[in-house]
């Protein structure tokens, strides 16, 4: 999905204070490049390597370098081939009063202006941010997320199979909740994957013979979390005795989520088996394991040069 | 468990004497190879060697077991498909787990 103008304005506007100067009509320009470009050099004719699919940002340099132009026609001038380049929109910082020449070729050209209290250095690093934020790939995710011990762990499963109150009980021993059976995944500009909570839906749960619950007020605000890297999924199925369980640890599946490989366990559930807990543990090895510590391995290391010295004998 | 009523049960059931052929013996990979072969079948597969007996779905008993290259153990099959199991097991064990 493209990214607008539009999109930018209304998720900068408060952070941000940002306020359209003109050319609010043209605001679905979409930003090709979520990035930032200062039109220095544009703004003195020189256009090789002009990276016209960002937003340009003018501070106190730019503004300055316009005010002591000659006259008004080369201003009028200079700004003409700036817009020609269909940049997607302008924001001036610091709150700083465009010269009329830019506003006028602003609006001839169908490009908006906006304008931040914001010093231009801080605007853009944060800026940047929220770009590259709103332009990471996502996805929504039938799973139950939750932060257990510092490890997000993603449970899946069929209809019923109990993802619900595995999580129930799993904010029951201290561990917190992101989000119920509908997991928005995003994977950020560092390639990791971060689940969240739709926003309407978020701090609720609904367990089978309960209905809605609003975790928070019944278990405390530790029990809750507003976003979590993704560590490792769970995928929950019908203990079936002829399946293919790993029996060791030393599998290591994966399953592939907008483009980063996550680690895949399947839990078999039984009756009388606490998942819940299970599910614990299952996080803890994995950090284990990402400390560099794999207990299968090493004890299948163990295991074989004892066998061999057996052999030996 | 022993006891008499065991003991003469094991008489009737199925058995193999098996060799392990693998230079690593039976570690962690073979020993979730043979437990998933086991778990194909509704055989119940008991496994002894030096007297000791566990139950071929245990994956930490069969650890325990001291397999290594060249070490015999005895696999028995008690149920409507135990031959099948045991020729399945056979081959596996035969077969080096397909480790070499």
């Amino acid at each position: 999905m493209a990214l607008t103008v539009t999109d930018f304005f209304e998720e900068g506007r408060d952070p941000f204070e940002l306020e359209v100067v003109c050319g609010e009509t043209h605001l679905g320009r979409v930003i090709k490049e979520p990035a930032i470009n200062r039109p220095g050099l544009a703004l003195t004719g020189f256009f090789q390597y002009f990276a016209n699919l960002r937003i340009q940002v003018m501070g106190l340099a730019e503004l300055t370098y316009l005010k002591h132009l000659p006259d008004d026609e080369t201003r009028s001038a200079r700004l003409a081939q700036l817009f020609e380049q269909r940049i997607p929109c302008v924001v001036l910082t610091r709150n700083r009063h465009a010269p009329p020449e830019l506003l006028a070729q602003a609006e001839s050209y169908r490009v908006p202006v906006l304008k931040t209290p914001m010093i231009t250095n801080r605007f853009i690093n944060r800026a940047t941010l929220l770009m590259e934020d709103l332009s990471a790939p996502r996805r929504k995710f039938q799973g139950t997320m939750l932060d257990i011990k510092g490890m997000g762990v993603l449970i899946e499963g069929q209809p019923g199979i109990g993802k619900s109150e595995t999580a129930l009980a799993l904010i029951e021993r201290g561990h917190s909740l992101i989000s119920d059976d509908l997991t928005l995944l995003r994977r950020d500009n560092l390639g990791t994957v971060v689940g969240s909570a739709d926003e309407v839906t978020r701090y609720h749960m609904e367990i089978r013979g309960l209905g809605i619950i609003h975790v928070p007020s019944l278990f405390g605000v530790a029990s809750m979390r507003r976003e979590m890297r993704l560590d490792l999924v769970i995928r929950l199925a019908t203990f079936d005795e002829h399946a293919d369980y790993d029996r060791t640890g030393m599998r290591s599946e994966t399953v592939s989520l907008l483009g980063a490989d996550i680690p895949l366990l399947t839990i078999p559930v039984a009756p009388g088996r606490d998942i819940a807990h299970v599910v614990e543990v299952a996080a803890l090895n994995q950090k284990l394991k990402q400390l560099g510590h794999d207990a299968a391995k090493e004890l299948d290391e163990k295991l074989m040069r004892a066998l061999e010295r057996k052999r030996r004998q | 468990m022993k006891g008499r009523t065991k003991e003469s049960t094991t008489e009737a059931v199925p058995y193999r004497d098996l060799t392990i052929a693998n230079q690593h013996g039976m570690h962690a990979r073979p020993a979730a190879l043979f437990i998933k072969t086991a778990a194909r079948f509704d055989a119940e597969i008991t496994i002894e060697k030096d007297d000791t007996r566990i139950s071929g779905k245990s994956i930490m008993g069969l650890l325990t077991m001291e397999l290594y290259q060249g070490a015999k153990m005895r696999v028995y099959a008690e149920g409507p498909d135990a031959e099948e199991a045991l020729d399945a097991l056979a081959e596996l064990v035969r077969n080096k787990f397909d480790e070499e």
